[in-house]
């Protein structure tokens, strides 16, 4: 491989790193609120991206496809908003406090519910998803040579993930409810001293991050062309690798680390191929832990 | 009985095995989500040991269980800088790359006029140790429950022994067992170690009953499984952990058959229902001790 060759990996997989750090940021978001992990949540994110086709599916008929495709990614984001708050109702708000293994379990079982969902409404065949520029641009390049160009589409994708990045990030410290998600996230029982209501809180973040796991999933859909099933644990396994490298509790580690494991991958993919891929991120993951297990940005305290 | 009943009893049988290679490990208070992994090296070293050298189905089982065993011990050590949350990411992780470790491995041999051996993506074919050795299902469900019940006799033994003392100390709170002597190393490494072996075993019987093994079996799912057994049935003593196999595989799995699909959607919903409503699991301390008291066995600490 030549340099450019490097170039044109690190480019496409930076911009698909995008949704790796939404889903990142996601459950970092939840972790650094409850201090819990939430399995379900990239499941949950799918789940809104499955709705936006119910959806374009009732609206459209035959060959008018009911949503346009930024319409699509609303859509995404309000269903995956209103799943993640179920996820947070049976699977968080009644499980006891100071016992995490039940909490877990929980997620884990809400996702299997999610993922058999999804099987069951599509008979387990991937559903085609439109492209994101499809209808405005057809096939969008932007060429630069023979071997380096960038896709229209991933571009469009990625500068939608960092406003969606800029907004989460004005309103966590430029409003009110930022102000009390972040005093929850920091001390629980001061918090609620001050007179705010943790379980607003912890069900108003578990909302926000399912609006952004939403248009994740609208954009992996968007990005990969096709939604399946076979995608919920792949990206539930990039998600929570991106949450460790980038620091658990760290929304900017989850952005600079979901666009790094993005751009590596992509170069373990020209290299390897597609079936050791994975493994590489995951031998990633492991250096990390053994060398720097807070993350990059992580606090440096380990123990919770 | 018929053929399909003794498959059903093989696969409580290893079902039973699968969670408590997760019991062990639970204990002391950690989540493994690598138990699939665990398995999966089980299942295609002692795999590998049966067709390709030609061994019994013991010393490979047992080997095959070793093996599963290093590896965990392995993964352990990264317990002791990380804990709970960080773990579970961990061992997710680990799990799946040794999957995909399977899932690229390809090592064959032509045996007579066939080939064989692990084949990548296309899986491991012909594990016949026990149709070539002429076992009938009944047969293999004898030997799985002997296995399983040598397990389970180790392991409730084991509960009443300092050993489980130690695990369960260390499971309910680090800084204390920490301050009475207990080297969280020692037992922490310990308890990942055997929980490797017991997994390793489980692959063994595996992947010799169903003949036939690839990558995408050792998935998620059958993690999830290794964990939800004693976590459904109650951490108070090893049989919570064969109640829910039992329950899982025969009643969720088998009876409702008929349900279809709607049945899939039954496990997971099971799981979020009983950590709302019974989260310390349906056999937890206090719901034993009850039992005991009723049956009149714990009568002693009353007097």
């Amino acid at each position: 491989m030549e340099f450019v060759d490097y170039l044109q990996a690190v480019t496409d997989g930076v911009m698909q790193g995008a949704y790796y750090a939404l889903i990142g940021i996601g459950f970092t978001l939840i972790f650094g609120v409850m201090n819990k992990i939430n399995l379900a949540y990239a499941a949950a994110a799918f789940g809104g991206a499955y709705a936006s086709l119910g959806i374009a599916a009732l609206i459209g008929s035959g060959d008018d496809f009911g949503l346009p495709p930024l319409l699509m990614f609303l859509a995404s984001a309000v269903a995956a908003g209103l799943f993640a708050w179920i996820v947070y109702t049976i699977c968080f708000r009644f499980t006891p406090d100071h016992y995490e293994l039940a909490t877990l379990m929980a997620t884990v079982g809400a996702f299997f519910l999610i993922e058999e969902i999804a099987v069951h409404a599509t008979d387990g065949e991937p559903m085609d998803f439109p492209e994101v520029l499809q209808g405005i641009i057809e096939d969008p390049m932007i060429e630069f040579s023979d071997a380096f160009a960038i896709r229209g589409d991933l571009l469009t994708i990625f500068l939608l993930a960092l406003i969606a990045m800029a907004v989460l990030l004005l309103l966590l410290y430029r409003t009110k409810l930022g102000l009390a998600t972040r005093a929850v996230a920091q001390q629980r029982t001061a918090a609620q001293l001050c007179g705010i209501s943790v379980d607003r809180t912890n069900a108003s973040t578990f909302i926000i991050a399912g609006v952004l796991g939403g248009l994740a999933g609208a954009m992996i859909g968007a990005a990969v062309g096709v939604l399946s099933p076979l995608l919920f644990v792949p990206l539930t396994v990039k998600g929570l690798i991106v949450t460790v490298i980038g620091g658990l509790g760290s929304i900017p580690g989850a952005i600079v680390a979901g666009l790094l494991v993005g751009g590596l991958e992509n170069v373990f993919l020209a290299l390897r191929g597609i079936t050791e891929r994975d493994m590489y991120v995951m031998l990633l993951l492991f250096l990390f832990l053994a060398f720097r297990p807070q993350g990059l940005f992580g606090k440096k305290v380990l123990r919770d | 009985m018929d053929d399909f009943t003794w498959g059903m009893v093989q696969i409580v049988g290893v079902h039973t095995i699968l969670g408590l290679s997760a019991y062990v490990i639970l204990l002391t208070g950690q989540v493994s989500m690598a138990q699939a992994g665990f398995v999966a090296i089980g299942a295609y070293v002692a795999g590998m040991l049966t067709v390709l050298a030609e061994w019994h189905i013991i010393p490979a089982m047992v080997t095959g269980g070793l093996a599963a065993s290093v590896l965990a011990c392995i993964v352990g050590f990264p317990a002791l800088r990380i804990r709970g949350l960080m773990l579970v990411v961990a061992t997710i992780a680990f799990g799946e790359f040794v999957r995909l470790f399977w899932f690229n491995f390809d090592y064959r041999i032509a045996k007579g006029d066939i080939v064989v051996g692990p084949e990548g993506g296309e899986g491991f074919k012909q594990i016949r140790f026990f149709p070539e050795n002429g076992w009938t299902t009944q047969d293999v469900a004898v030997f799985v429950w002997v296995v399983a019940a040598i397990i389970l006799a180790t392991l409730w033994w084991m509960d009443r022994s300092r050993a489980g003392k130690v695990l369960r100390a260390v499971g309910e709170d680090e800084m204390a067992a920490q301050s009475v002597g207990i080297n969280l190393t020692v037992v922490k490494v310990a308890a990942f170690t055997a929980g490797g072996f017991i997994a390793g075993i489980a692959g063994a019987i595996y992947a010799h009953y169903t003949t036939h093994i690839e990558h995408l079996n050792f998935d998620i799912l059958m993690a999830t499984f290794a964990i939800a057994y004693p976590i459904l049935g109650g951490l108070a003593n090893v049989w919570g952990t064969l109640f829910a196999a039992f329950f899982i595989q025969v009643i969720v799995i088998e009876v409702l058959r008929d349900l279809g699909d709607v049945r899939n959607l039954m496990f997971g919903a099971l799981i979020i229902l009983v950590m709302n409503f019974l989260p310390h699991g349906l056999f937890s301390a206090k719901v034993v001790r009850k039992l005991k008291e009723w049956m009149g066995i714990g009568k002693m600490s009353d007097a």
